[in-house]
């Protein structure tokens, strides 16, 4: 019995979930609804920086883009959510792409200010484009409308964000074991090894930053939605400091990691009475004790107490930070 | 007329942001990362000068040389708590140690960013001027006596660090370690006490910057991101190499930012780093003055 | 026989240095060769030219009469050559399969899903059975699901192999293999290697230090010295070889 619930704690979780929404109130509704959008960011930012081991520093830039590009496509074209949300993914993709092509010309860490210059534009543009963006006065988000019926509570916005949220971890899953997410680790731990093994590592780089970028366009215009009211402010560096926090803290090039990091902080801020300073000093302290003492996170930790299943080949993988330290007759490694 | 004031508007701010910048450029050849909390020693630092004169009542000099100090502590204290322990952990290797070192940064930004909230989060606050005479008039031309002191001190510091480097011997040694780490501790340098005294000047150079311009701009939890953009636009156009390109760096940035905000739009001036940041390290990522060869990879 | 390996008048320079410096080189189908010279001849750098990591400043290479000289690496990988590195290029957080995963990297998939997302996407349908060949040739298939880092530095070796045999290779470069290891190490991997080229139908270039290994091994041994060929001949002819001397007592004296 806790052997099946080991091995199925995602669909389990889904499961929870589902049934947890019959007996929520409104404020707890909007906090699964809001932890679920986080689970796919968190996803999305795991696969560049934990998985492909790049520091990109962008991500509330390119959920910026998903939730804009959605809210704009509904308000003003009146297109459905069901081809806005995939278009607000694939235009945060190809954003991604078009900074990515250039970003894989820098080395190491120039990447993490590069990106973070991208992140203040991305500022810029959305604060002083105003007939688009209406600058910091923000836009409403309409509710997205099913076959004539109006999602317009969270209760009924959960269901979609919900099923989003399973597809994409299946996704993120898939793409963990494919080729491609091999060629991800490869790349982040030996550039060259994965060169001579075939794989093109700069069209990898790309593909990293673009299938990344699709996650936070999703989960932006998934955020929208739980909004309803959207402004530059929800996509500054503290969001992205923040989805940062939710990868490390979960536990970063884990599949698990990004639900346990969404989790936590998502409930978090609740206790921390909401309070911007509070937050902040927690998030920030939150980060350096992570990453100086439980480098692999909160789901390395529960997997080496064998709390957790290992999983499929991304178990042993600690993030390009951290190897381990328990070797078993590899001494004569210098 | 007008161009000579904005002229030496943009001298003025060139030399805040070749101050900064100098300190992102001590630390990243350190240990070669970008250091995210090093905005956040400047703001630091200007509400320490601001808490002595107005709260303590201290004079001017006496606030200046509280703060200075205090930015030196808040270093090396920075370091030894959140840089440190990752630094000398021996089972990373070097590029896992750098992204980790670079995670705590953006936490330490993030955590002093909020700290300083908890007192001075409600509203801006101004520090006042050096000088009670605001302005004089040099031939017709009218200075503010604050920015003269900007430029003066920034110029007198930058020539005190590169003689540093150059003449003592703290300075050869931490050149030392920052060009051979393990070499370094071989001859028996205390790479510790290096990386205290690193972060420790890296932060002077913020916070000097921050007292500097306290007067000049409001005091708010939130000025320290702004600031650090313009240091790493300084330090990159500077080729993140030697002191005197970051200032010169700096004074580009200074300049060009101040007539594409007078004559374009007021708000171009904050796009503006980010713009150079990226176009600098995509096309040039050696400076403006270096040579390709230069570029740590 | 074929000639598997051509190299014309390589060239390899990096700013003002030369390291390699015109080069011409031919390896038959079946031959292990043997690359030796003093420290900083210029051997890996040759290596990087041949696999693709340097680029080359003049001068061509072919590759079974292919010339692939402005070929990448990856390129150059997914056409047959392969190689090791001095200091073993694993994922240490890896097993040792998925580490033999990444030399299926380039195999040929269904043509629709490569036009899409490339090589990222075929299947690994036949890839258990070519990887538990490679292993059982190694003798390695108990270890098969340990993680590379917990393994010995000779295993780690015996695992870049691996990872280039999946790939069935024309050309397999050993960069100094018995780098680190104990004489009984070195023993087994060098009855490997001799084993290799006809069990596996691959030519072999390798880097060794240990000159009786290359000796024993190479039918014939090319010396590099200063980035230039300063003889090639049988072991034999080599240590008659008046510059051969020269270049390696004149290291010996500077060290």
């Amino acid at each position: 019995m806790l052997a099946a619930v080991r091995s199925n704690i995602l669909p389990l979780f889904f499961v929870l979930l589902f049934g947890l929404s019959f007996t929520t109130d409104a404020y707890a509704q909007y906090l699964i609804n809001l932890m679920l959008v986080y689970v796919v960011v968190a996803q999305g930012l795991n696969l560049i920086l934990g998985f492909a081991g790049m520091f990109a520093f962008a991500h509330g830039a390119f959920m910026a883009i998903g939730a804009y590009v959605s809210a704009l496509l509904m308000n003003k074209f009146g297109v459905s959510y069901l081809v806005a949300m995939p278009a607000a993914g694939l235009a945060a993709a190809l954003v991604g792409c078009s900074i990515g092509i250039p970003a894989i010309r820098v080395s190491g860490l120039y990447l993490a200010m590069v990106t973070m210059g991208f992140s203040e534009i991305v500022q810029w543009i959305l604060r002083n484009w105003k007939p688009v963006t209406s600058g910091t006065d923000g836009i409403s988000v309409a509710s997205p409308v099913f076959f004539g019926v109006e999602l317009s509570d969270d209760f009924q916005t959960f269901y979609i964000i919900l099923a989003v949220c399973a597809v994409m971890t299946a996704l993120a899953q898939f793409i963990i074991r494919s080729r491609l997410g091999r060629a991800f680790v490869a790349i982040r731990d030996s550039e060259i090894a994965a060169q001579s093994s075939g794989i093109n590592v700069a069209r990898t780089k790309v593909l990293a930053f673009a299938i990344s970028a699709f996650y936070a366009g999703v989960g932006g215009s998934l955020f929208s939605l739980t909004q309803h009211y959207i402004n530059p402010d929800n996509f500054n560096l503290y969001q992205t400091i923040m989805q940062f926090c939710m990868v490390i803290v979960g536990g970063a090039s884990s599949l698990i990691g990004p639900f346990i990091g969404a989790t936590i902080l998502t409930w978090l801020p609740e206790l921390l009475r909401n309070a911007q300073a509070f937050q902040e000093i927690g998030f920030g302290l939150l980060l350096i004790v992570f990453v100086i003492f439980v480098p692999k996170g909160l789901a390395g930790l529960l997997i080496d107490k064998g709390i957790l299943p290992r999983e499929e080949y991304s178990s042993r993988v600690r993030g390009k930070w951290v190897v381990r330290k328990e070797r078993a007759e590899g001494s004569e490694r210098t | 007329m007008e161009i000579a004031t904005l002229l030496s508007v943009g001298v003025s701010n060139g030399c805040l942001y070749g101050l900064v910048g100098l300190g992102l450029v001590l630390v990243y050849n350190a240990q070669g990362i970008p250091n995210f909390a090093h905005g956040e020693l400047f703001m630091a630092s200007a509400f320490a000068a601001y808490t002595a004169n107005i709260l303590f009542g201290l004079s001017y000099a006496l606030s200046m040389l509280v703060a200075i100090v205090f930015a030196f502590a808040l270093g090396v204290v920075v370091e030894f708590l959140a840089i440190r322990p990752i630094a000398m952990n021996r089972s990373l290797g070097r590029a896992s140690t750098e992204v980790a070192i670079v995670l705590s940064t953006v936490g330490l930004m993030i955590a002093i960013k909020g700290l300083a909230r908890i007192p001075w989060g409600d509203s801006v606050r101004k520090l006042p001027a050096a000088f009670s005479t605001e302005t004089i008039s040099v031939g017709g031309l009218v200075l503010s006596t604050q920015r003269l002191l900007i430029i003066v001190v920034a110029f007198v510091l930058t020539i005190a660090i590169s003689l540093f480097f150059s003449k003592t011997s703290l300075g050869k040694k931490m050149r030392a370690t920052s060009q051979n780490t393990a070499g370094a501790m071989l001859v028996g340098i205390n790479t510790g006490h290096i990386y205290s005294a690193t972060w420790g000047l890296a932060a002077i150079c913020g916070g000097v910057a921050g007292i500097l311009a306290a007067p000049l701009i409001f005091l708010y939890p939130d000025m320290g991101t702004r600031m650090l953009l313009k240091g790493f636009a300084a330090a990159c156009l500077g080729g993140f190499g030697s002191v005197g390109g970051v200032f010169v760096g700096g004074l580009v940035m200074g300049i060009v930012e101040i007539f594409f905000g007078r004559y374009l739009a007021t708000s171009m001036m904050d796009i503006f780093a980010p713009i150079i940041i990226i176009v600098v390290l995509l096309f040039r990522p050696q400076g403006l003055f270096g040579s390709r060869s230069a570029v740590r990879v | 026989m074929t000639q598997i390996l051509k190299l014309e008048g390589l060239m390899v320079r990096f700013g003002g240095l030369t390291a390699v410096n015109g080069v011409s080189l031919t390896i038959a189908s079946g031959e292990i060769r043997g690359l030796i010279g003093p420290n900083g001849a210029g051997k890996t750098t040759l290596f990087n030219a041949i696999s693709g990591l340097a680029p080359a400043s003049a001068g061509s290479v072919h590759l079974d009469g292919l010339e692939i000289t402005s070929k990448s690496a990856p390129q150059r990988a997914a056409l047959g050559i392969r190689r090791t590195f001095q200091t073993v290029q694993l994922v240490q957080s890896f097993t040792v399969y998925e580490n033999l995963l990444f030399g299926l990297h380039t195999r040929a998939g269904n043509p629709l899903t490569r036009l899409i997302v490339g090589s990222y996407a075929t299947p690994d349908a036949d890839a258990d059975a070519i990887i538990d060949e490679v292993l059982d040739y190694l003798g390695m298939r108990d270890l098969k699901h340990r993680v590379v880092d917990t393994l010995t530095i000779a295993h780690q070796r015996y695992v870049e192999i691996g990872r280039a045999l999946v790939a069935r290779p024309k050309l397999l470069m050993l960069d100094e293999p018995t780098a680190g290891l104990s004489p009984a190490q070195i023993e087994r991997l060098d009855d490997l290697i001799g084993r290799l080229s006809s069990d596996w139908k691959v030519s072999i270039l390798l880097v060794e230090h240990v000159i009786p290994l290359v000796v024993k091994l190479c039918s014939r041994i090319t010396v590099l010295d200063r980035g230039r060929v300063i003889a090639e001949g049988t072991g034999a002819e080599i240590g008659q070889d008046a510059a051969v001397q020269k270049a390696y007592l004149g290291e010996r004296l500077d060290a």
